[in-house]
């Protein structure tokens, strides 16, 4: 077969069309509403993070910042824990560890679910039907058992924590992955690419994966949320962050026992749980409206 | 018919049996000496670390421990725990009714709020119901479910002493149960407004309101039926979910269910509980879509008939 340059060329081209436009995607998710809070709130955590030493009160981790189990106050604004220290200041300095749990595990889950799913939707046959139906299966385990597998393997702690919840996902990514590759294998760009001669690798990287980023894009954000959800969750039940982490979920599980006495080191931590998935939400569900301005209506 | 249900069994023995697989090979992943993680607190010698070794088969090659394995498994003999020296699946069964309890009750709680948000919110669409459901049905999702739960806990048992802080019997059943409820409901909400919007577009539903049928019977007879479907063939994700929602609701109700063995078996590194607990979770999880599936084929002839 006589391989013209240009017309893969011309399908690399056709492919490249079907990326949105970068200035009219910034425009649309400011505008709407819940991509505008959504960046908002994400915003606020990522700023944070990089100046908790700044903005925070107290040390995170000094004990007897001020008088222990102190209900809110000027001086402590979300109280103080019982160990005295600032609950506002570890709230702070916890974006920190709250940002590196999404980073980490949604790139593990993100990378191998996208390697995953372009190879099984662009295999198709037996290599297809395989991966898939181990990916199934491993998806009807759901991903707290898988998270306790691999913490069962790896022994517990923060960082082990991040990087189950990471492996725990992947059967989620590589499904959404080969769904979106075979709606893609059908588009008239890909067809052309391959009656063009286009290899392997060219269809692979330079026609599928561009058109399953906007996808995975969505996934990964919302997928911050659910990995910050399960860290936390992780973190409350003893296999993730230890003492004296100020990880938002950890501090909740020492809040148990203190509950009458002093709600307030149950509610803020609990509180910039739900703020900070609640934004990552609604900013995967804005991005979403923006790339594909037909889900809108929904 | 038969052959569908067939169909749907031998996909569950698969997930099991790769489930079998997993665990055997679980162990072997263990970074360094899995009998002296398993026993190094316990007074151990050496002759006695080998003789364990020995017993749990783990000086064999892994096949010959996969099949030592699966005979025992067809024996209904799962191992014994490190902690406590009992035979796993007695503990593991004394403890599922709690579990089962748990998730049952919650589906049941989910699928009544979370439906009925759903319907109300498609069917009011761009009304003030539909962004206060779906403004709820998002920071439901949101939220985590143990602060949910800690937030009732809180209100309903210290504050108000309705309700028991635990205990085991129906009453310290109820505060779970809404807390993994209601935390499903936001998900199963947002998926019944949107199998009912693409529903109240169809045609079929136009016909019926142009021909004059009471607007009860196109909604419950005509739009619901139909929209169940969707929503329906999700419930056997839904179980799986709430089975693993369990393990951390269960934990901070102090409900002893299997959940709360699960994560004392991962922190004492007892490894037999933990295969233990994964395959059996593994095989509720599927057996529970298998039913469900079914359930679901009795609603769409198109399945049944296929």
């Amino acid at each position: 077969m006589i391989h013209s340059s240009s017309t893969v060329e011309l399908a690399d081209d056709l492919a490249a069309d079907y990326a949105p436009h970068k200035r009219s995607f910034w425009r649309a998710l400011v505008a709407s509403p819940s991509g505008l809070i959504g960046l908002v709130v994400v915003a606020v955590l990522i700023l944070a993070a990089l100046l908790a030493p700044v903005i925070a009160p107290y040390d995170p981790l000094r004990m007897a910042a001020g008088p222990r189990l102190q209900p809110p106050s000027l001086n402590h604004l979300m109280g103080t824990d019982d160990f005295g220290r600032d609950v506002i200041s570890r709230i702070i300095y916890g974006a920190r560890l709250t940002l590196q749990i999404g980073v980490i595990a949604v790139g593990i889950s993100l990378t191998a679910g996208l390697l995953l799913g372009l190879v099984a939707g662009y295999s198709s046959g037996w290599t297809e039907r395989i991966l898939m139906r181990l990916v199934d299966v491993l998806f009807s385990f759901t991903e707290i058992v898988i998270a306790l597998a691999c913490l069962a393997i790896f022994g517990v702690g923060l960082t082990n924590a991040m990087i189950a919840i990471g492996i725990a996902s992947i059967p989620f990514y590589a499904r959404v992955t080969h769904s979106v590759v075979l709606v893609e294998k059908g588009k008239p760009y890909f067809e052309a690419a391959v009656a063009a001669g286009a290899g392997h690798m060219r269809l692979i990287f330079l026609h599928l994966l561009p058109n399953v980023v906007p996808t995975l894009i969505v996934i990964g954000t919302l997928g911050v949320s659910t990995a910050i959800l399960a860290a936390a969750g992780l973190s409350f039940l003893g296999l993730g962050a230890q003492p004296p982490q100020p990880e938002w979920g950890f501090m909740l599980s020492s809040s148990r026992d203190l509950i009458s006495r002093a709600p307030w080191m149950m509610i803020f931590p609990g509180l910039a749980i739900a703020i900070t998935v609640l934004g990552f939400n609604l900013l995967g569900d804005g991005i979403r409206e923006a790339l594909d301005p037909r889900q809108k209506e929904r | 018919m038969g052959k569908f249900i067939l169909q749907r069994l031998l996909a569950a023995l698969v997930t099991i049996w790769i489930a079998t697989i997993a665990v055997t090979i679980l162990i072997h992943l263990v970074p360094g000496d899995p009998v002296r993680i398993m026993y190094g607190s316990f007074q151990t010698t050496p002759e006695e670390l080998e003789a364990i070794r020995v017993r749990l088969g783990l000086d064999q090659p892994i096949w010959t421990q996969y099949l030592m394995y699966l005979e025992r498994l067809v024996q209904g003999d799962l191992g014994r725990s490190i902690v406590g020296d009992q035979p796993v699946l007695d503990v593991l069964l004394t403890r599922f009714p709690a579990t089962l309890a748990l998730t049952v009750s919650s589906l049941f709680i989910a699928i009544v709020v979370g439906m009925s948000l759903g319907f109300l919110a498609a069917y009011k669409r761009g009304t003030w119901v539909d962004v206060g459901a779906m403004v709820l049905a998002i920071v439901g999702v949101s939220m985590p479910h143990f602060w949910l739960g800690l937030l009732l806990l809180f209100l309903f048992a210290l504050q108000l002493q309705w309700l028991p802080v635990a205990g085991g019997d129906w009453r310290s059943l109820i505060l779970p149960a809404l807390t993994l409820g209601l935390a499903n409901a936001a998900v199963l909400a947002r998926l019944t407004r949107s199998a009912m919007i693409d529903i109240f577009d169809q045609d079929f539903i136009r016909t019926a309101r142009a021909k004059g049928l009471p607007r009860s019977i196109v909604l419950y007879r005509h739009a619901l039926r139909s929209g169940l479907v969707p929503v329906v063939s999700m419930l056997g994700l839904q179980f799986a979910y709430l089975m693993g929602g369990a393990i951390v609701i269960e934990n901070v109700f102090a409900w002893n269910g299997v959940g709360r063995l699960a994560i004392e078996a991962v922190l004492s590194r007892d490894y037999p509980l933990i295969q233990g607990f994964i395959l059996f979770f593994a095989t509720v999880v599927a057996l529970a879509s298998v039913v469900i599936d079914i359930a679901y084929a009795f609603l769409d002839p198109r399945i049944r008939y296929s």
